[in-house]
C-alpha cells in the first residue's frame, strides 16, 4: 500500500524530468518545428492576453492600495513609485504571467494533446517515425516561455502604469515623486531576474501540460478533464516553488 | 435567410451583443437555480453532500494521492508566506527596517496573500475538478440520464457541491491562513536568523482580528463563486472530452479573475481609500 503511495508520484515525476531532458535535447537537433512553434506561440498569446490584463489590473490595484496605506503611515507616500514598481516587477508580473499562462495557455495545450492521445493520434505519429517529444514537446514549450517572456513585460508595464493611475487620481500622491521613485528599488538586475522567472515559469508550465496530455490514463472526456485538472494544480505548484527559489537566488545576487 | 446563409460571418459579428448578453442570462439563471436549490438539496441529498464535502476538501484521483486540495492549498500558502519574508525582508533591509517583516507578514498575508493564493488554489484544485467531473457526466449523457429519471439535475448535482464547498472552505482557509504565517516565521526566524521575540512582537502587534475576519469573508465569497463559474462550465460542457478539456481551462481562466477582482473589491469596500490601520498605534 505504502510503495504503491509513494512509487506512482514519483514515477510521475520521473517521467516529466525525462520528457523535459529529451525536449532540450530536441532544440538542438533538427528539423525544429518552427511552423509548430509560431502557430503555439500564437495561440497560447491569444488565449492568455485579455486575462492577463484583466487579473494584471485589479492585483496591482489591491498590491499599491495596500502598499500606499503602508507607506502613509511609515510617512513616506513620495515613495508608492518605488514601492508600486518594485511589486509589479519583481513579484506580481512573475506570478500573474505564470498563473495566467498555466491556467489559461497549458490547460488548453494539455486539453489538445490528451484528446490527441486518447484518439490514439500520438501512436500514430510514432508508427509513421515522428517522434512525438520533438514534432509537438519542444516547440510547445518553447512557445509557452516566450509568450510569458513577453506577457512578463506587459504585466510590468500595466502594473507600473495601474499603480501610477491609482496612487496619483485616487490616494492623492505627487506625481512628480511618484515618476521619480520608480526606479528607487528597481534596477536592470531586478528586471532580469523577472524576465528569468517568467520564462523559466513558462517552460515549466508547457512541460507539464505536454507531459500531462501525452500520459494520460484511461479514455473519455473524465481522463482528459482529469489530466486538465493535475495540469493545473501540478504545474501551479512546480512555480511556486520555483518563485521562492529564484527570489531567493536573485536577492544573493543582487548587490546590495 | 439567404442574406444570413451567404453572410454567416457578418451576422455572427452583428448578434454578437445579443449572444453575449443572452449568455449572462443564462449564466445568472443558472446561479439563480443552483443557489435556489440548496435548501432542497440538504434535505434530500445529505449523504451526497457529506460525500462531496470529503471529495473537495481531500480531491478525487490522482490528486487525493498527494493529499488532495488541502495539502495543494497548504502548500502554496506556505510557499507564498516564505516568498513574502525573503522579499520583505530583503527590501525593508534596503531602508533599515527589517525589523518590521513581522508586521509585514500579519498585514499583507492577511490581507492580500493568503486570500488570493487560496483562491487560486482552490480554483485549481476542487474547482478545475468540479469542471472535469460535470463535463464527463454531461457528455456521456449522465446528465440527461438523470433528467429522464426525474431527478433534479442542478439541484442533485451543482447545489450539492455549492453546499459541501460552503462547509469546507471554512476548515481549509483556516489552515491555508496559520500555514502562510508559520511559514513567514520559519523563513525569518530561521533561514534569515531573525531573533524571534521581535519577530513575534510585531507580527502579534500588528495582527488584527477584525481583519482576519474580512478575509474569512473574502474567502467565502471567492470559493462561491469558483464553485459558481466551474459548475457552469462543467454543466454546459460541449463537444466530447476535448471540449471538456478546454471547458476545464476556460473555467480556471474565469474563476482566476473572479479571485483577484473579488479580493480588490472586497478589500476596498472593508478597508476604504484610508485603509483602516494605525501604525502608530
Amino acid at each position: 500500500m505504502f510503495s504503491r503511495d509513494v512509487s506512482q508520484p514519483l514515477r510521475a515525476v520521473g517521467g516529466l524530468l525525462l520528457m523535459s531532458v529529451d525536449a532540450v535535447r530536441f532544440l538542438f537537433r533538427r528539423p525544429f518545428q518552427a511552423r509548430e512553434f509560431l502557430e503555439q506561440s500564437w495561440f497560447v498569446a491569444r488565449v492568455a492576453l485579455l486575462p492577463t490584463l484583466l487579473v494584471a489590473i485589479p492585483f496591482t490595484v489591491l498590491v499599491s492600495f495596500t502598499l500606499n496605506i503602508l507607506l502613509r503611515e511609515l510617512g513616506a507616500a513620495d515613495l508608492s513609485g518605488a514601492g508600486a514598481a518594485f511589486g509589479a516587477v519583481t513579484q506580481i508580473g512573475p506570478l500573474v504571467t505564470v498563473l495566467i499562462v498555466a491556467g489559461a495557455g497549458a490547460t488548453s495545450m494539455c486539453a489538445d494533446l490528451g484528446s490527441r492521445t486518447i484518439r490514439d493520434e500520438i501512436d500514430a505519429l510514432e508508427v509513421m517515425g515522428v517522434n512525438p517529444v520533438q514534432r509537438l514537446v519542444t516547440p510547445r514549450m518553447l512557445a509557452s516561455g516566450l509568450v510569458a517572456l513577453l506577457l512578463n513585460s506587459l504585466v510590468c508595464i500595466t502594473g507600473i502604469l495601474g499603480g501610477y493611475v491609482f496612487s496619483v487620481f485616487i490616494q492623492q500622491v505627487n506625481p512628480g515623486s511618484f515618476a521619480a521613485g520608480i526606479t528607487v528599488l528597481t534596477g536592470i538586475p531586478e528586471l532580469l531576474i523577472s524576465g528569468v522567472k517568467a520564462a523559466l515559469f513558462g517552460l515549466i508550465a508547457g512541460l507539464v501540460a505536454c507531459y500531462r496530455g501525452l500520459v494520460i490514463t484511461g479514455r473519455g472526456a473524465q481522463a482528459v478533464g482529469n489530466a486538465v485538472n493535475e495540469t493545473v494544480v501540478f504545474a501551479f505548484m512546480s512555480l511556486f516553488v520555483v518563485n521562492v527559489v529564484v527570489t531567493a537566488i536573485g536577492i544573493q545576487m543582487t548587490p546590495k | 435567410m439567404t442574406l444570413r446563409a451567404l453572410n454567416p460571418r457578418v451576422f455572427r459579428e452583428l448578434e454578437r451583443p445579443i449572444t453575449t448578453l443572452g449568455q449572462i442570462g443564462e449564466q445568472t439563471t443558472f446561479y439563480g437555480k443552483a443557489l435556489a436549490g440548496v435548501p432542497y438539496a440538504v434535505r434530500h441529498y445529505t449523504r451526497d453532500i457529506v460525500r462531496l464535502t470529503a471529495e473537495i476538501s481531500m480531491g478525487a484521483g490522482t490528486l487525493a494521492m498527494i493529499g488532495g486540495t488541502l495539502v495543494i492549498v497548504g502548500f502554496l500558502t506556505l510557499a507564498t508566506g516564505g516568498t513574502l519574508a525573503v522579499q520583505g525582508y530583503s527590501s525593508l533591509g534596503k531602508i533599515g527596517i527589517e525589523a518590521l517583516t513581522g508586521f509585514l507578514a500579519a498585514l499583507i498575508n492577511v490581507r492580500i496573500t493568503a486570500p488570493v493564493v487560496a483562491g487560486v488554489g482552490l480554483a485549481a484544485t476542487f474547482g478545475a475538478g468540479v469542471t472535469a467531473q460535470l463535463g464527463a457526466m454531461r457528455s456521456n449523457q449522465e446528465i440527461d440520464a438523470l433528467e429522464a429519471m426525474a431527478i433534479r439535475p442542478i439541484s442533485f448535482l451543482v447545489s450539492t457541491r455549492i453546499a459541501a464547498g460552503m462547509i469546507a472552505i471554512t476548515p481549509l482557509y483556516s489552515i491555508a491562513v496559520i500555514l502562510s504565517f508559520l511559514a513567514s516565521r520559519f523563513t525569518t526566524v530561521f533561514l534569515l536568523g531573525q531573533s524571534s521575540g521581535l519577530y513575534d512582537h510585531y507580527f502579534s502587534t500588528f495582527l488584527s482580528p477584525t481583519d482576519l475576519l474580512w478575509s474569512f469573508l473574502q474567502a467565502i465569497l471567492m470559493a462561491l463563486a469558483i464553485l459558481f463559474i466551474h459548475t457552469y462550465f462543467g454543466y454546459t460542457a460541449t463537444g466530447g472530452p476535448a471540449g471538456v478539456g478546454l471547458a476545464t481551462g476556460r473555467a480556471v481562466r474565469a474563476s482566476l479573475i473572479a479571485v483577484v477582482s473579488i479580493t480588490l473589491l472586497v478589500s476596498l469596500a472593508i478597508y476604504g481609500t484610508s485603509g483602516n490601520f494605525n501604525l502608530s498605534g
